[in-house]
């Protein structure tokens, strides 16, 4: 470590703050949805409570935890100093500044238009313009993880890059393309229509570029889970990634394919033909690909770890890994909700079975459990495994760890699998109250409150989670030295250019977004479409 | 000794440029020959659609399910509102000019409404503080005959549209002030009830989810806050009846005639004073 540990921690810190309010609020969503909570709150606080959840689950807690990772990967595992320090806290400032400036109108009751900007439903400036600055200190995040892997590259010519930065430096490449949908739409639509410089706004063309950012920023947020998995997982199982190449390719896939295929989030939307829409659902099925790449490729580096460990016949190795490691019990229970969440995945993006499920609980429930149970479990086995080099301390022991993470899955399970349930019986999303008096929605009730009781564990397990990160702060044990990242079995001496760097793969993603989505957003200027009134939520 | 033996990287980058590009650009031919050529094809002829237009509806050229013609009845229906919310008519609104619209409102309005919007009697809406387009739009309304009053009626009729939006645009410009400083907890909780959550069993919207500022409800829903309570009282009881009948798809009417004259008169006394 070179003098990143406060500007890493500085960044966790604000990340896990978001979390634990984002936590509480969405704990009580449940309980005023739920039959318990039927005389609680009024839908304007709902609505802004949800919107106070969204944006610090999805903007701030990744975001920041994001960055603060890639600083630490950057040092780490480069082995260098970082580049331009001073540039990483101006834009941590940029960002934090950004974060209350948002934050402000929606407790004002000025921004209750949830984390989606789906104009013309329009909330304050200070709204647009605080997220505006969260991004655009992303931005020179991307940049310094850019710079610092051309230079290491100057300095080590011909080497590969080392695989947790090469992931990292993807997700940064990837965030650019993917924020310009988004940032298009704030610049020249939605901030326009918020200061009230025009009154009406093309909702189809908001929503076509939302959908540009929709679905990579998921795999933003995701990456980082992909990288514990490669580079730490293996190591804490005490054996070998199997191989190098594999995440190679896994991260460039995600590059390719996460930006050409955000419409399938609009496969209920009219304004584009069914060619379009046909073409991304294809390319979404591509993504499949570097997840079934990622289980074949850890499973058989866990099974490695197995097997040194002593593990004998089929699955023999299974129980001889060393589940006590909160690392390793994490991708474990990763991998169950990845399994849960990618089939509720796969029939999102089928045409047929979206129209049935598309308004309804059953996305609420997927997206929580692949985000929040898949990706954000490892966002704690990440922490875990890194706080003792930022903090220069041990944790005292593992078990409360280890409950954390267990009552996060439980919670997730027993929150989303009845949430999926309601979803397919009909319960819509997006509402803040449901009337039990009915008869119909009365029969939801007991699955609602089981929800609720799933929500409360995920609550317990978030409070765990922020104490047992605090407590190590404390913690009389120094940090034990061992190395981070794992080796491979067959360490990569060269590769290919074009598995070392992004030139080639940033062509092809220029190519794929000019045909996937060039001619559904020219014909917005082709052809005007109607135009939708303004409506200013402040 | 592996390093001697590995190959040049340049020697390695070709096949990986032409392969992968290969590969990205056929996934997406095949998208493009299954999207739009073969599926929409091969689906449209099964509906009698013939294969240009299959593809042109594919490709969004063509709208999927053409209009038709609607058989026009026999008594077309006549719109409550005249009042169209084009970007020319919010375009006059966000043009209006309160300093004209004072000069104006001495003229015609003050005696009524006050020079601050606070009104002379209880019977006359405060309009201070009130949403433009709310204003512009009953003004409007008065204007072709949607709604009729005995004065404002002829006042209406006697302004042109950008005058009735810089009229609208001053009294909207002036502050909220409480002239009847009831407090919302002296409320009963019934009353509060159907402001916040409505009454699902009657199909009762809240009243809050379009009468406060910025929630949810069309551009010309007025703020109530701070009323008449005879004011909203006499408005609730004319769309009860049918007598008012200028909202669009009837919405007050269906709201108000479900309403018991004793919830009528809390939810009066409730909007005398500010918003939460």
């Amino acid at each position: 470590m070179r003098n990143v540990e406060r500007l890493c921690l500085a960044h966790f810190w604000v990340a896990f703050a978001a979390f634990l309010a984002a936590a509480l609020l969405g704990t009580w969503q449940m309980w005023v949805r739920s039959p318990l909570g039927a005389d609680i709150g009024t839908p304007g606080q709902y609505f802004m409570s949800v919107t106070a959840h969204g944006v610090s689950m999805a903007y701030v807690l990744t975001t920041f935890f994001i960055m603060g990772f890639g600083y630490f990967v950057a040092v780490t595992a480069l082995g260098r100093p970082l580049p331009g320090k001073l540039w990483a806290w101006i834009a941590f400032w940029m960002a934090l500044v950004g974060v209350v400036m948002t934050v402000v109108p929606i407790a004002m009751g000025q921004a209750s238009v949830l984390y989606t900007f789906y104009p013309p439903l329009t909330a304050s400036p200070w709204f647009y313009i605080g997220l505006v600055l969260v991004v655009a200190g992303s931005w020179i995040w991307c940049v310094l993880m850019l710079v610092a892997m051309r230079e290491w590259k100057r300095e080590n010519p011909g080497r590969p890059v080392p695989l947790a930065m090469f992931g990292t430096v993807a997700n940064a490449v990837m965030w650019l393309w993917t924020t310009v949908g988004v940032a298009a739409e704030l610049l020249f639509q939605v901030i326009p229509a918020s200061l009230g410089l025009v009154q009406t706004v093309d909702a189809g063309l908001a929503r076509t570029l939302f959908s540009w950012t929709l679905h990579a920023i998921v795999y933003f947020w995701l990456i980082p889970a992909y990288i514990a998995f490669y580079t730490i997982v293996p190591r804490a199982a005490g054996g070998r990634l199997y191989s190098d190449t594999m995440g190679r390719l896994t991260f460039i896939l995600f590059l390719l394919y996460s930006l050409p295929v955000g419409m399938h989030h609009l496969l209920m939307d009219p304004e584009h033909g069914n060619g379009w829409k046909f073409i991304q659902v294809l390319l979404t099925a591509f993504v499949s690909a570097p997840t079934l790449l990622t289980i074949f490729t850890i499973t058989a580096s866990l099974e490695i770890a197995g097997r040194l460990r002593g593990g004998r016949g089929l699955f023999g190795w299974i129980a001889a890994l060393p589940w006590e490691r909160p690392a390793v019990l994490a991708t474990g229970l990763a991998f169950v909700m990845l399994g849960f969440g990618g089939f509720g995945g796969l029939i999102n993006m089928a045409y047929g079975m979206n129209a049935m499920v598309h308004n309804t609980s059953w996305i609420t429930a997927h997206f929580h459990l692949i985000f929040g149970g898949s990706v954000v479990i490892m966002y704690f086995a990440i922490a875990y495994e890194i706080w003792p080099r930022l903090t220069g301390r041990e944790h005292a022991s593992l078990a409360p760890l280890r409950l954390q993470l267990w009552l996060w899955f439980i919670g997730m399970m027993v929150m989303t699998l009845p949430w999926h349930w309601l979803g397919l019986q009909g319960q819509w999303r997006r509402v803040a109250n449901f009337n039990y008096a009915d008869p119909i929605i009365a029969g939801w009730g007991p699955l609602v409150i089981v929800s609720f009781v799933g929500g409360l564990v995920l609550l317990a397990s978030a409070l765990l989670f922020v104490r047992n990160l605090a407590v190590l702060h404390g913690s009389p044990l120094p940090a034990l030295h061992r190395p981070m990242y794992a080796l491979a079995v067959d360490p990569p001496r060269r590769v290919p250019a074009a598995l070392n760097g992004f030139g080639l793969w940033n062509v092809l993603v220029l190519v794929l977004m000019l045909l996937a989505y060039g001619y559904p957003i020219a014909q917005f200027v082709i052809t005007p479409s109607p135009t939708a009134i303004v409506h200013r939520t402040y | 000794m592996a390093d001697a033996s590995a190959p040049e990287p340049r020697v390695l980058d070709q096949p990986w440029r032409i392969w992968a590009s290969v590969a990205v650009l056929g996934i997406v031919l095949s998208g493009v020959v299954l999207g739009i050529l073969i599926i929409p094809v091969v689906q449209g002829r099964g509906d009698g659609i013939d294969a240009y237009t299959a593809i042109c509806r594919a490709l969004g050229i063509l709208p999927g399910s053409p209009a038709r013609q609607q058989v026009p009845d026999r008594t077309p229906p006549t719109p409550v509102s005249q009042v169209v919310w084009t970007p020319a008519v919010l375009q006059i609104l966000a043009d209006a000019k309160p300093e004209r619209g004072l000069a104006k409102a001495q003229e015609v309005c003050v005696a009524c409404h006050g020079e601050q919007g606070v009104s002379a009697t209880p019977e006359y809406p405060n309009l201070a503080g009130q949403s433009g387009a709310a204003i512009y739009k009953q003004l409007n309304d008065y204007r072709t005959g949607s709604r009729t009053h005995q004065l404002m009626t002829d006042v209406a009729k006697a302004l042109d549209e950008a005058t009735l939006a810089d009229i609208a645009a001053y009294y909207a410009a002036q502050p909220k002030r409480n002239p009847n400083p009831a407090t919302l907890a002296d409320s009963p909780p019934a009353i509060v009830r159907l402001v916040e959550l409505g009454d699902p069993s009657r199909n009762i919207p809240p009243c809050a989810a379009c009468h406060r500022p910025g929630s949810g409800g069309p551009i010309e829903t007025p703020i109530l806050a701070e009323q008449g309570k005879e004011y909203i009282v006499a408005q609730l009881k004319m769309y009860a009846t049918g007598e008012r009948r200028n909202d669009v798809y009837g919405r007050m009417r269906t709201i108000a005639a479900k309403l018991t004259p004793a919830e009528i008169d809390g939810l009066a006394t409730y909007y005398r004073a500010g918003f939460r």
